[in-house]
């Protein structure tokens, strides 16, 4: 295996961000071809990938890979001639083939080229090369187990020295499952492939960015012409104001389109991670013996890159709990009227400057019961508390670390971390959660998140004198209420709002702010929510909505409770952003 | 003390000579390496920071860059006063950040030859934090305490912050 020329670096980096396109499509490519295996265009995509990669690596000279996508191409070719059928078997060969490049392309893109175990998959692929083509799994299985048979060449290069002997992706067929070392592993190297740190932009987004700087050149050459003709007394002072006014319009124009234009290259479509999970379903669905079709409707939204990285791994989770727990297996679901097979659908859309997420099965719903008996059971609330719940308090219990309703843990779900996992990334987000669900017809997952991170709209409110930023994203709504209505709870005040008893945090009172004299029974109570939480702050005054760029307070003020950053405001002084998720956290 | 010493002496001498910036701060006065300082501004508004500790003043806007401001008579233990005209930030490269000091008066740029630093004496007055005096110069008119400001928060004050 030759060591990575840097000279050919340029090489490497088109062959890399050209395979990582590929091998994304091709997943998808696969699971459809599982669906509808008589579809030659699709075939013929599939192939084309495989045999592009392979002809790449070969002039690379990345000689593993080379074996493994020629087996694989292989039996694609045949596939692709009618020769053999697709089914579930040669997919899952197939799948695990792919894996298999996955996990040596992201060696080559770390720059680390290690030995991997090959043979185990090329013997797999290999029984349905031969001419019966009723060769199929005891001919695999036969072959796996003997995986060393071909002389591994001896790792004269291999930086590390290999600590666990590379993943053995045969274990995967072999009937008694070992509990999946192997499996982790090439998942990770299958997520390393989606690299962020470069950018594709559409050349003519780039030229209309162009143009935009363009126009702010002039503006600014305008506004120096102002400034020198303003000096030498040249203006009057009406025609001043009308000029000035005139141009700042203008540059007020600009600004915002430029913005617009910077925003939208830095948002991708959600697809990026949308397709990942047809085949996280499939091997689920396998695993459990349910059937389940995966629907996805609105891949095409686009968010900003922060958010799409941050937002696959509490997808993956629901997806997890939907295919677990949510959906029953076929005879059940006939048992229960049902069609035998279940759905899931992922969706995502825009909603103002949200975007919404939902994940939605026609399972058999979150069972409430069971839900309270557990947190009893584990001494998370009493009896009676239980008792007085609503719905709405009893989906918020399954957002406790270590809650699950599983006895016991298996490799899919029951360690009581996966809720844990998407409550914290959505609260990093500042998102919100909804959980809807009927007994017997289904959950559905809703999760509400901003489209960027990096300039938000926020409520500019007053706290006696000072001025506090609040993220739109999080604001409810926002009241005008008299301080005679507010009630106590064992100390803590709340108030009544509509059906609902909301817990009232005073800013003043939090952030120390000093009063000032003249005390008014009005104020402002704004409603926020953070992930599955809701409350009011209490405020002296709503000042109005700005769009606000968000700017770190720096490493020494980091930690500050309750604050989130801080922003530039239009007179020039700072405002600090209120981060409500903190705000709830420290006053629980 | 001496290996506080080292750093100033490899990095900004030329033929053992170094510059700071020296101001004053409750009749005593201070010097910092001028490498260090970034610039030196009149009091803009400030804007308070809820819950941080006494000495952080709050926070600034920079020609839109958002910085912490410290209060080094608060930090220092001296008695606070009221800004005057004479009263400055300044601003400094700690790190990969700036951080703003507000000081009574900057007075000059002195160029010393490292020759003339001396170990700070064991016990210091004035409840000045310790660890980041990094010596005193002793001429003939004036006694000018050199500070590593970057050792001004001691690990336990950082963790402190990152704590909250």
């Amino acid at each position: 295996m030759p060591p990575i020329d840097s000279e050919d670096q340029e090489l490497l980096d088109g062959f890399l961000a050209e395979t990582t396109e590929l091998l994304g499509k091709l997943d998808e490519d696969l699971i459809t071809l599982e669906k509808a295996s008589d579809d030659t265009e699709l075939m013929n995509r599939i192939f084309r990938s495989i045999h592009t990669i392979k002809g790449v690596s070969s002039f690379l000279g990345f000689d593993l890979l080379v074996k493994v996508t020629h087996k694989t191409e292989d039996v694609l070719n045949r596939l692709r001639k009618g020769e053999l059928a697709v089914n579930p078997e040669i997919m899952d060969v197939i799948l695990e083939a792919t894996s298999l490049v996955k996990l040596l392309v992201s060696d080559i893109k770390a720059g680390t080229i290690q030995e991997r175990e090959i043979d185990g998959t090329i013997n797999k692929l290999i029984p349905y090369l031969l001419d019966n083509s009723g060769v199929t799994r005891q001919a695999a299985t036969a072959a796996a187990p003997t995986p060393n048979s071909a002389p591994a060449p001896a790792p004269t290069h291999a930086p590390i020295p290999a600590p666990a002997p590379a993943p053995k992706p045969a274990s995967d067929l072999v009937p008694k499952k070992v509990p999946a070392p192997p499996k982790p592993v090439e998942g990770k190297g299958g997520d390393d492939l989606s690299d962020n740190s470069t950018v594709r932009v559409d050349v003519k987004r780039l030229d209309d960015l162009m143009n935009q700087v363009g126009e702010l050149v002039l503006e600014r050459n305008r506004m120096i012409q102002i400034n020198q003709d303003l000096q030498q007394n040249d203006v009057q002072r009406p025609d001043f104001n009308e000029e000035f006014g005139k141009l700042t319009k203008r540059v007020g124009l600009v600004t915002s389109e430029l913005q617009m234009q910077v925003f939208k290259m830095r948002m991708i479509p959600v697809e990026k991670v949308f397709k990942k999970f047809p085949r996280i379903v499939r091997s689920m669905a396998r695993d459990l013996g349910k059937e389940v079709e995966l629907q996805i409707i609105g891949e095409e939204t686009e968010l900003d890159r922060s958010v799409v990285d941050e937002i696959g791994d509490p997808l993956i989770h629901l997806i997890r709990n939907a295919m677990d727990h949510g959906l029953e297996t076929p005879d059940v679901r006939l048992a229960a009227g049902k069609p035998r097979g279940g759905t899931l659908i992922l969706s995502a859309v825009h909603e103002g400057n949200q975007i919404i997420i939902s994940i939605k099965d026609d399972g058999n719903g979150i069972n409430t019961d069971q839900v309270g008996r557990k947190a009893i059971e584990k001494g998370l609330i009493t009896e009676d508390q239980f008792a007085g719940m609503s719905q709405r308090e009893i989906f918020d219990l399954l957002f406790l670390p270590g809650f699950s309703t599983k006895d016991k843990a298996t490799d899919l779900s029951g360690r009581g971390v996966g809720m844990d996992v998407v409550k914290t990334n959505i609260k990093k987000l500042s998102g919100l959660i909804e959980i809807k669900s009927t007994k017997g017809l289904g959950s559905e997952f809703i999760l509400r998140l901003p489209l960027t991170l990096a300039i938000i709209q926020s409520l500019l409110v007053e706290v006696e004198g000072e001025i506090y930023s609040i993220p739109l994203s999080s604001v409810l709504e926002a009241l005008r209420v008299d301080q005679r209505q507010f009630h106590q709870i064992s100390g803590q005040e709340v108030l009544k709002l509509r059906d609902f008893v909301l817990p009232l945090i005073r800013l003043q009172k939090f952030f120390n702010v000093l009063p000032r004299g003249e005390i008014d029974n009005l104020c402002f109570v704004v409603v926020v929510g953070a992930a599955e939480k809701r409350m009011g702050l209490v405020v002296t005054r709503l000042v109005g909505q700005q769009e606000v760029a968000i700017k770190s307070l720096g490493n020494y003020l980091a930690h500050i409770p309750g604050i989130a950053g801080s922003t530039v405001l239009g007179d020039g002084r700072v405002a600090l952003i209120i981060d409500p998720v903190a705000l709830s956290e420290v006053c629980e | 003390m001496q290996n506080a010493l080292v750093p100033v002496k490899s990095e900004n001498t030329h033929g053992g000579f170094i510059q700071l910036v020296s101001f004053n701060l409750d009749q005593e006065e201070y010097g910092v390496d001028v490498l260090k300082v970034c610039e030196i501004i009149r009091m803009p508004d400030v804007t308070r920071v809820p819950n941080a500790p006494h000495y952080v003043e709050g926070v600034i806007n920079l020609r839109g860059k958002v910085v912490p401001i410290i209060c080094m008579r608060k930090k220092f233990g001296l008695i606070a006063t009221e800004n005057d005209k004479q009263t400055r930030i300044m601003v400094m490269n700690m790190g990969e950040e700036l951080m703003g000091f507000i000081v009574d008066a900057v007075s000059e740029v002195i160029r010393i030859s490292s020759s003339e630093i001396q170990p700070a004496p064991a016990m210091v007055a004035g409840g000045v934090a310790h660890e980041c005096i990094a010596g005193v110069i002793n001429q003939a008119e004036r006694l000018l305490v050199l500070l590593t400001l970057e050792k001004m928060f001691s690990h336990d004050e950082k963790n402190l912050f990152n704590g909250m």
